[in-house]
């Protein structure tokens, strides 16, 4: 290969990178699982719920960017590369912002398919009288036999 | 250089290299097509997901409380075990590409075994799992939950029925097998393609003993079969409780 004016460009990462990410990820699914245990507290308009969710999610993309970086290797990536990795999840964001639209619409749901009051983000809407907790059951349950 | 790769001229002005396809100018070309490629498959991937992904987001939103009583049957244990196992398999896997790239053979094929490994077992565990939900009929169709008490215990029934919207709760699993059964989908295709590429690596197959980068674009996917298990584990397994 002495003839060859290019080279092999690709980066050979130590082992122990891996290795060290590979803990590193344990550690978090350990932390994430314990968490899930503890009610957290609200914060803000946030309730302790919605805070919990969106502990475990953050802690799941932490994750999710080491698996991407290191052991996808992005990290030592070409920048073509990065921007169809960041293409991806870019679209993904765009998806999820249907859910602006979905809040700002008042629709009537279907018989037994009522938003429950203490869904993960309760809509409150003047003219829209909530559903009370203890009440959604007993308007639709049905147990099939 | 060897005077038989020499002597295959590709009408190129430069030496060439044993894994060097003829239309790419150099290894370094060839190397980003493969990569880019492979991403521009997984971003389709990405989207695939994505969309289950936010009809399971508007359903929690709606839903929260009877998704919370639903989730309470998954087993958590078995859950976390999984994803320990698929994160392991992730390890082993780009170890099998560094091996790739120091061209060790029998390393690449041992990593690439335990990686297989750990794709059966975490089926073997998705078995289990789902049968204990088929078991309690927990499986989204006529005869969803016939016995809720049994599946889901005394703690969560109220006057005999259970204190939750059978719906949702129905809706739950039709989401939770939806997606963790795509995803087992995704575990199988992987089984296949690594057990190919095992093969290539034990015939010495030029494709894969001159290049790393097929082996690497093997465990491209791979890694994103284990990404979306990231996001499935917290959002099936670990629902916080409402408070």
């Amino acid at each position: 290969m002495a003839s060859s004016t290019h080279t092999h460009e690709h980066h050979i990462v130590p082992t122990r990178t891996y290795v060290a990410t590979f803990l590193g990820l344990v550690v978090l699914m350990v932390m994430t699982v314990a968490i899930a245990g503890v009610n957290l507290p609200a914060i803000g308009p946030l309730s302790g719920t919605v805070v919990n969710q969106l502990v475990a999610l953050l802690i799941a993309v932490v994750k999710a960017m080491l698996v991407i970086s290191i052991f996808m290797g992005v990290k030592w990536g070409s920048t073509l590369t990065k921007l169809w990795v960041a293409s991806g999840f870019v679209t993904l964001i765009v998806l999820f912002g249907i859910l602006g639209d979905y809040t700002t619409r008042q629709f009537e749901h279907q018989p037994g398919w009522e938003k429950q009051a203490d869904g993960a983000l309760p809509r409150v809407t003047p003219n829209e009288p909530e559903v009370p907790a203890a009440d959604s059951n007993t308007l639709n349950v049905k147990i099939r036999q | 250089m060897s005077a038989i790769t020499d002597s295959m001229d590709h009408g190129h002005g430069h030496g060439h290299e044993p894994g060097l396809h003829h239309q790419y100018e150099d290894m370094v070309q060839q190397t980003e097509s493969y990569i880019v490629g492979m991403w521009v498959f997984l971003t389709t991937e990405v989207m695939f997901f994505g969309a289950l992904f936010f009809i399971y987001t508007l359903y929690r939103w709606n839903y929260q409380r009877d998704f919370y009583i639903a989730h309470e049957h998954l087993n958590v244990l078995m859950g976390a075990g999984n994803t320990t196992v698929l994160l392991f398999s992730s390890f082993t896997m780009v170890m099998a590409v560094q091996s790739a790239q120091l061209k060790k053979r029998m390393h690449v094929m041992g990593y690439l075994v335990v990686t297989l490994m750990c794709a059966f077992t975490f089926l073997i565990v998705k078995y289990f799992e789902y049968a204990s939900k088929i078991a309690d009929h927990l499986y989204p169709g006529a005869g969803f939950a016939t016995d809720a008490k049994l599946a889901f215990g005394e703690h969560a029934m109220e006057g005999g029925k259970l204190v939750a919207n059978m719906n949702h709760v129905q809706l739950f699993y039709g989401l939770y097998f939806g997606m963790t059964g795509l995803h087992a989908v995704h575990i199988i295709a992987g089984i296949l393609v690594i057990i190919a590429l095992i093969r290539l690596w034990y015939n010495k197959a030029n494709s894969v003993i001159h290049d790393y980068v097929p082996t690497e674009m093997v465990g491209l996917y791979w890694h994103f079969v284990d990404l979306v298990w990231i996001f499935l584990f917290p959002l099936f397994y670990l629902m916080p409780k409402p408070h």
